[in-house]
């Protein structure tokens, strides 16, 4: 039966077209779903084509964030760890802004378990305006494959920061530094406290820092 | 002209002339796919600030929800999608606002019922059998069901059925806000106002487009497989919420 009130295809297409054309879009959504979107959105790719196309690197867990706000002053801050000890000098290099291989730009962090806590001071003596360093203070879970919990701490330019963090939960708990100014700088990091150094190429130390371990 | 070449019987397979239209359904597939993964709005919820508005808002807020439906149409490519192949070979003004109202009638409907009823269904779901309206609507538009089965079920009946289940898709996102039921009518009507609202600006430009494109000769030729990018969208739908809801716990 044909509406009259609709246009048509003239002449209409023949039942071999109509067949060719639907088993032609279930093979083209087939290779759009295998190749793009399953690998990307939900990290499953059966076939290998994510990984061939490199669409699979796109997939990251998802992220949850966590208020980060210190607790009510006043309250009982007492706490003893069992990670011991340790006080570390960083020397952290980047290049001036503009660098085309964004050296200008990378991200310290240290472990800590759930409650662990560091002092920190770092400063970058070369800069001479704030403006042109800017820094986001921040903490995550890096387990791979898990959705990450995310902190952040604070976002800031500025050429120097102090203070002491409490970790709201076990993971890496750092720094992301970025030089905005035109000359090449040293960002001075100091910590001591109760984590734990990450090995070069591992979340947290992707760029292989090495920290110089501070005598008593 | 390629489409009689079948018909007289020239061709087998797929005809020579067919091979730009599958190419040009192609590259429509991969511009879309580009601008389906280019959008954040991937699953096509309320996100956002907005999420947050509607969960923070008590009593009868007209206007924001007004909004809210409109945007929620205009950006919503699987509704468009539906009403693209809808009105792809209307001819007449009567007859795309006969369709259009006999979809916004269902629609509304089941956003209404859906959401003062709490149906509690799977979005997901719901949207991939959203996805298998726009295959259904593609495949009716090559006349595909008098080819396969010689008989095509009423048009009019299945858009205002779609309209139905496209109505719960809304009805499905707006759950899971968590809607306050202070002034709850209120904001549903105009959620609902709005939808359709956002439905006029869409359909407006799609049947200008549409309308521009059948006065060129490129139409006729270009239909099928324009259509079957429609399908394939469809198909990719299905896929995408399907693989969603079995696999969400990944997120």
């Amino acid at each position: 039966m044909t509406h009259s009130t609709e246009a048509e295809i003239t002449p209409p297409p023949s039942r071999r077209i109509v067949l060719l054309v639907t088993l032609g879009a279930v093979v083209a959504a087939l290779v759009i779903l295998f190749a793009g979107i399953l690998p990307a959105e939900y990290n499953r790719d059966p076939t290998g084509l994510g990984r061939l196309t490199g669409i699979a690197k796109l997939w990251a867990p998802g992220q949850q964030v966590v208020a980060a706000n210190a607790g009510a002053a006043g309250a009982p801050v007492s706490r003893s760890y069992p990670t011991p000890y340790r006080s570390d000098v960083i020397e952290i290099p980047l290049k001036p802004d503009e660098d085309p291989e964004r050296g200008n730009e990378l991200e310290y962090k240290v472990h800590l378990e759930k409650g662990g806590s560091y002092v920190y001071s770092w400063e970058v003596a070369e800069i001479t305006n704030p403006e042109e360093f800017y820094t986001e203070f921040h903490g995550h879970t890096a387990e791979a494959g898990k959705t990450m919990t995310v902190a952040e701490y604070r976002k800031a330019t500025g050429s120097s920061d102090n203070g002491i963090l409490t970790a709201p939960f076990a993971g890496v708990h750092g720094w992301y530094f970025q030089n905005q100014s035109l000359k090449p700088v040293i960002v001075r990091l100091k910590l001591s406290g109760f984590y734990t150094l990450i090995p070069d190429g591992q979340p947290g130390n992707e760029t292989g820092l090495h920290a110089k371990a501070v005598a008593f | 002209m390629t489409l009689s070449a079948i018909k007289t019987g020239k061709l087998h397979l797929i005809p020579a002339r067919a091979i730009p239209n599958l190419v040009r359904a192609l590259e429509l597939g991969a511009v879309l796919l580009l601008f389906l993964l280019g959008s954040e709005a991937l699953a096509h919820g309320i996100e956002g600030r907005d999420a947050a508005f509607v969960a923070a808002t008590r009593g009868p807020a007209p206007g924001p929800f007004l909004y809210l439906g409109a945007k929620h149409m205009v950006t919503g490519y699987d509704h468009l999608l539906f009403l693209l192949g809808v009105i792809f070979f209307l001819r007449r003004f009567r007859d795309v606002v006969l369709y259009v109202s006999l979809f916004s009638l269902g629609h509304s409907i089941t956003l209404l019922c859906g959401v003062l009823g709490k149906s509690g269904l799977d979005s997901r779901l719901v949207d991939a059998v959203i996805g298998l309206s726009v295959v259904y609507k593609a495949f009716d538009n090559i006349g595909g069901f008098e080819r396969t089965l010689r008989w095509r079920p009423d048009p009019r009946a299945t858009v205002l059925g779609f309209g139905l289940i496209h109505g719960l898709g809304l009805a499905t996102k707006l759950e899971q806000l968590g809607l306050h039921r202070e002034g709850l009518l209120a904001n549903l009507v105009s959620f609902n106002v709005g939808v359709e609202l956002g439905q006029v600006a869409a359909l407006s430009v799609l049947l200008t487009l549409i309308l521009l494109w059948r006065r060129t000769r490129l139409f006729s030729s270009a239909a099928v497989a324009a259509n079957m990018t429609i399908m394939t969208s469809g198909f990719v739908l299905i896929g995408y919420q399907l693989a969603g809801f079995f696999w969400r716990a990944t997120g």
